[in-house]
């Protein structure tokens, strides 16, 4: 059978041989191949796709490896939460889960829509599962009174798959918090949102690899009549790492804001890509993004709205991605964009890239503050913007690990 | 008695090497302790220019001559440097600075300051309470503290907002920088008393200004007019209502 | 249209090729009855024209490098260019959408019959010259001292007529050019590329593909294999060309395509300003256009280029009209060069079309000015691209779209900064307005910084036209397309504000003409 899958892909690389194997390891089922052959369509995706032009994982990710480095320490707090635990071949959960959650175990794989637009994604869920771990894991939030649920993704390991989905039955809300703290070689997970009217989220996503590894984050969100969901990434990328969210606004009213911090040293590259469909009348989306970059480093910002015809009207969206360049060799790459086709909206996008302003340096150290502390204290400020809206359990380290790193 | 600040010859030019344009041109002047300057000119003099360079902007090359506080050469220092030995220049455009409250702003200036100087940082309710004192004098609205520094702030909040940093940081020479403009005569009145409140035999201070209104509030006791990059004629403080009447060509044409 | 008129003091020039009133009328009577009623250049001119062969093949190159006496070396050069083009595929990226372009299906090369060089003004076919009069082109000396159609009525009356001198292409082939001899005086260089290559084949060899590689994409090495004719401008040093230079394109002939090449070169300190304007016949079938331009700046030159273009853009259901592949770069060769791209881009089916400022002198500077206006099915994707390489090096772009009727309209763009690029500078403003609910407005800027100490700003807007304007304008009385021609002309005003006086009339006219319909 191998050898037919083989076929899956044109000119594999090791690394895609690798992950033809894992598939060729798991049980048949129709919609799993559906979702590997969505991803089998472009293999690993590459530069000569235009949603990846910047970010190149078949150029990083030559071969599926355990990474010599282990896990970071995880710095959100685990008191008071529900706290979930995925490695490359275990999964763990409480084992008392409070009124008003239900979480299921699916041995099985779940339908996958959509996957053609997000080739790692499809691959989650094509490899999720198998030994401990769910292939799907889902979770029915019926309460408005749940503690914060934690996920925590680490261990060693060659790859560490996971797909998890929240469905938010309606007048429900959830916080949610995720770390991704690498120790694989390849870590693709996604996650699917499904907001019911007059529901809320609030998620929390940390992430930090090594830089040796290949990480993906895939959200995709649902969101019904009013609900409200407010998203905020601090990622510190690895040798090449996507965070990506896409959302449909599908009723009126609903509400989105979408924030990320992105924080580059040499060696690491961190994306950050968005897509939001204003698929209903008088959404709204606030989305802002921040990124300072060192010597060495990748940024990449691509975001997009798209508004369609009749159902888009009154669409109310903004769009701010703002990059420091804090030393030579550091670099940015951006893409903001709009498709609009409705007429009645409102749609703005702004976009800046390069260094601290003058005016401002100069300012603060005319009032005696010396020139580093005058750098630290305004990208520390530069940053936090993007950081206000997480929630209060876990805002205040969000701070502390982006002051920790502009300050090292 | 020695002059606080002496500037001797200054010339100085703005601009990248090849196409660097002189704007001060051999400036000399002195301001004792106690004393309060006036500069007035018309524009494009280099008044602008002259606070910048004293303060130690970049884009700003000394080309010539010297300036001192206290006997000190400052040219050579950072801005950070020139700060912590007293010089504070009240800007005619405050910046912006997001997402750095006003409080935490000017405590971290204190501290770093008084750390360059060798003294001990201030505690957290000392500078509380100072702070609540200096914005009751001039009328600042607390909440406005908590603000980002200058943003979102009307043009009046923002001048008082450099007075209030003047009146926490108890510098010992300011330079005004156009500090009338943009002001209605209320917020004239509070600015101008806020900087008479600082007036004190061990402190210099130099207006720069292009109009004698703020004169009417602060009185110096001397005027300066600078055009073309040099203080071609001082005074008394009524030069400066002769400036008003005749305009500048009427006294420059004298002069020249 | 009225040729003299208006011009008392230079009535010896106009005499010598004064076309008889009775022939203007006739034309201008056959013209309507082709005309579609907002597209006033849709008419079409019978004239016996000389095609090569159907289709595109080897011999096809070397019947257009032989009809134009080509030396070997430029045949060489097509070759290597089609060979090229053979291996290469059409692009799809762009946010357009059109049949199948089948290459085979075109003439590539159609020369009225008279010959294609003319000794005088005097020996150019009168239908051409009837073409162009009705088109308000000013080929005649005398008219051109009148400047464009329209400006004569607005603003330039009662002050100094402008002064532009003309190089006109019909089709495959240059059929005039104007004012060549005070040019001359000059030292400017102002002649169709056909002649260049005989007459200053040092020149064109030297410049001709540098900024534009023959393999640089499908439309431009295409372009290379087939162009036909188009200027040839060279400012020596030191030299303000003395007046403003222009080109009109003109497509006439059916199923064929045209592919224009335009070489100017700025030598040090070189000023010039260069307006090019587009019509072609209303057709059924689609026409295909894949132009190249190329400007070179050396050191401090200056060149300023404006564009209107007002292609047949097809009828109401998107029948017809032109495909608009064009690739335009200016390259600001020398420090502190300066080079301007303004458009108005109101026509054709279907465009693609990105005008783009390679700085790679330090202190050089690129502009890119652009309205493009979409009604109808059209479809427009352009933009530009700012390639930062020398050090503060600095861009300005100002996009302003118009979307209305069932058309798409997108603005692309891609400002890329090179390690070295210290200081560099860009500015970018995209601001779309759509106008109905049928018609879509896009936004993809691409930003690629490499360099710390850059910065980059872009902004961009989405915004309907405001009913509340329309109504204070309307309640004021005045008529509902006036009132959206009012505001488009608000909107579009930085933009406006970059191009020639003469252009910048015509421009205005040509919004409301392609608005029209629009509301209501």
């Amino acid at each position: 059978m191998t050898t037919a899958l083989r076929d899956f892909i044109k000119n594999p690389t090791p690394a895609e041989l690798e992950l033809v194997a894992r598939y060729g390891a798991q049980p048949e089922d129709s919609r799993r191949e559906r979702a590997f052959l969505a991803f089998a369509e472009t293999g690993l995706p590459h530069r000569r796709m235009e949603a990846w032009k910047w970010t190149d994982f078949k150029a990083a990710l030559k071969a599926l490896e355990t990474p010599a480095a282990a896990s970071a320490k995880d710095p959100l707090p685990h008191e008071g939460a529900l706290v979930f635990r995925f490695t490359p071949n275990g999964f763990e959960a409480p084992v008392n889960m409070p009124e008003g959650i239900r979480m299921v175990e699916q041995p099985g794989m779940q339908a996958f829509p959509g996957a053609e637009n997000v080739p790692l994604g499809a691959l989650a869920a094509a490899l999720s599962g198998g030994g401990k771990r769910p292939a799907t894991l889902i979770f029915e939030i019926t309460s408005g009174n749940l503690p914060r649920l934690h996920f925590v993704f680490s261990g060693s390991g060659q790859a560490s798959f996971a797909r998890i989905v929240f469905l938010i039955r309606s007048g429900a809300s959830l916080n949610l918090s995720e770390s991704y703290l690498g120790g694989a070689g390849l870590t693709s997970t996604v996650l699917e949102f499904d907001l019911e009217q007059d529901t809320a989220i609030n998620r929390a996503i940390f992430q930090r690899g090594g830089a040796d590894e290949a990480l993906a984050v895939t959200g995709i969100a649902h969101l019904g009549a009013n609900a409200e969901m407010t998203q905020t990434t601090l990622s510190f990328g690895a040798k090449v790492a996507r965070m990506e969210t896409r959302v449909v606004h599908q009723a009126t009213g609903a509400k989105l804001n979408l924030n990320a911090a992105y924080l580059s040293g040499r060696g690491f590259h961190t994306d950050i890509t968005t897509n939001v469909r204003h698929g209903a009348p008088s959404c709204v989306t606030r989305q802002l993004t921040k990124g300072a970059v060192l010597d060495g480093g990748t940024g990449v910002f691509q975001g997009k709205f798209f508004v369609p015809r009749k159902t888009g009207q009154h669409t109310d969206a903004d769009m701010q991605h703002q990059a420091l360049l804090l030393e030579d060799g550091a670099q940015v790459f951006a893409k903001p964009e709009l498709e609009i086709y409705a007429d009645d909206v409102e749609c703005a996008h702004g976009n800046t890239c390069g260094a601290l302003d003058d005016a401002q340096m100069f300012y603060l150290r005319q009032r005696g503050i010396p020139e580093n502390q005058a750098r630290a204290m305004l990208t520390e400020a530069f940053i936090a913007e993007a950081l206000g809206k997480a929630d209060d359990s876990v805002r205040e380290v969000l701070l502390a690990e982006a002051q920790n790193w502009l300050s090292s | 008695m020695r002059p606080m600040l002496k500037i001797t010859d200054l010339s100085a030019a703005v601009g990248e090497d090849s196409e660097a344009k002189t704007i001060l041109n051999g400036l000399s002047l002195d301001v004792p302790a106690g004393e309060v300057h006036a500069i007035m000119g018309p524009n494009g003099a280099g008044k602008s220019t002259l606070s910048y360079v004293l303060t130690g902007r970049s884009g700003y090359e000394v080309t010539g001559g010297s300036a001192t506080l206290n006997g000190e050469n400052v040219l050579d220092m950072d801005p950070e440097t020139r700060a912590a030995k007293g010089m504070f220049l009240s800007f005619q455009y405050p910046v912006e600075i997001p997402g750095v409250p006003v409080m935490t702003f000017v405590r971290t200036a204190m501290n770093a300051q008084r750390k360059a100087r060798g003294e001990d940082e201030i505690s957290a309710p000392d500078f509380i309470k100072k702070s609540r004192d200096v914005a009751k004098t001039l009328n600042l609205d607390a909440e406005m503290l908590k603000r980002p520094v200058n943003v979102g702030f009307s043009g009046g909040e923002k001048k008082r907002l450099e007075i209030y940093q003047m009146m926490m940081l108890e510098p010992k020479f300011l330079i005004l920088d156009e500090t009338d403009s943009g002001l209605d005569i209320d917020a004239l009145k509070t600015v101008a008393d806020g900087v008479n409140a600082m007036r004190d035999p061990s402190r210099g201070m130099l207006v720069i200004t292009h109009y004698q209104r703020l004169l009417d509030y602060i009185k110096p006791d001397k005027v300066h007019v600078l055009a073309k990059g040099r203080i071609i004629k001082t005074g008394e403080a009524d030069l400066a209502l002769r400036l008003e009447k005749e305009g500048y060509d009427g006294v420059l044409g004298e002069a020249a | 249209m009225d040729c003299c008129g208006g011009t008392t003091e230079h009535e010896d020039d106009c005499g010598e090729v004064k076309v008889k009133d009775s022939i203007d009328a006739k034309t201008v009577e056959a013209a309507k009855a082709l005309e579609s009623e907002n597209y006033s250049a849709g008419f079409s001119t019978t004239i016996e024209t000389d095609f090569a062969p159907k289709g595109l093949s080897e011999d096809t190159i070397r019947y257009i490098s032989a009809a134009k006496n080509e030396p070997e070396w430029l045949l060489e050069w097509r070759l290597k260019a089609y060979e090229r083009w053979l291996t290469m595929e059409e692009p799809s990226w762009a946010m357009v959408r059109y049949p199948k372009i089948d290459y085979q299906g075109y003439y590539y090369y159609a020369a009225p019959k008279a010959g294609a060089k003319y000794a005088s003004i005097d020996d150019v076919p009168k239908e051409i010259l009837e073409t162009y009069e009705k088109l308000g082109i000013p080929l005649r000396e005398a008219e051109v001292l009148l400047g464009v159609e329209g400006a004569v009525e607005t603003a330039a009356e009662g002050r100094e007529k402008p002064r532009v001198a003309v190089d006109a292409v019909f089709d495959s082939v240059s059929v005039a050019t104007t004012f060549r001899k005070e040019l001359q005086k000059a030292g400017v260089i102002f002649m169709s590329i056909s002649e260049a290559v005989h007459e200053y084949p040092d020149l064109v060899k030297k410049y001709l593909g540098t900024v534009v590689p023959q393999s640089d994409n499908f439309f431009a090495t295409l372009n290379s294999a087939v162009f036909s004719d188009g200027t040839f401008v060279y400012i020596p040093k030191g030299v303000r060309c003395p007046m403003e230079l222009s080109t009109y394109f003109r497509m006439n002939a059916e199923n064929t395509g045209q592919f224009e090449r335009t070489l100017i070169i700025a030598d040090e300190a070189a000023y010039v300003s260069y307006l090019e304007g587009c019509t072609a016949p209303m057709r059924d079938e689609n026409q295909l256009h894949a132009a190249v331009v190329e400007l070179v700046a050396l050191e401090d030159a200056e060149i300023k280029y404006s564009t209107v273009q007002n292609w047949w853009p097809g009828d109401e259901d998107g029948k017809g009209g032109i495909f608009n592949f064009v690739t335009k770069r200016g390259d600001c060769r020398g420090d502190r060069s300066k080079i301007s791209w303004t458009q108005v881009e109101t026509g054709s089916a279907v465009t693609w079309k990105y005008p783009s400022c390679i700085l790679r002198g330090d202190d050089s500077v690129g502009e890119f000015y652009s309205i493009a206006v979409t009604n109808g099915r059209q479809q427009a994707d352009t933009g530009t691209k700012m390639i930062h390489l020398g050090k503060r090096t600095k861009s300005r772009i100002i996009s302003k779209g118009i979307s209305a009727g069932k058309s798409d309209n997108t603005y692309r763009g891609l400002v890329s900064v090179n390690r070295k690029a210290v200081n560099a500078r860009n500015f970018t403003q995209c601001d779309s307005l759509l106008i109905g609910d049928k018609c879509g407005a896009h936004t993809i800027p691409y930003v690629e910084n490499r360099c710390a100490s850059a910065q980059l700003e872009h902004e961009a807007t989405t915004t309907k036209l405001s009913e509340d304007q329309l109504f204070y304008a309307r309640q004021r009385g005045i008529a509902e397309e006036d009132a959206v021609a009012l505001l488009v002309n608000g909107f579009v005003r930085d933009v406006l504000q970059h191009l020639p006086m003469e252009f910048a009339v015509e421009a205005q006219s040509l919004l409301k003409v392609s608005l029209e319909g629009s509301v209501g």
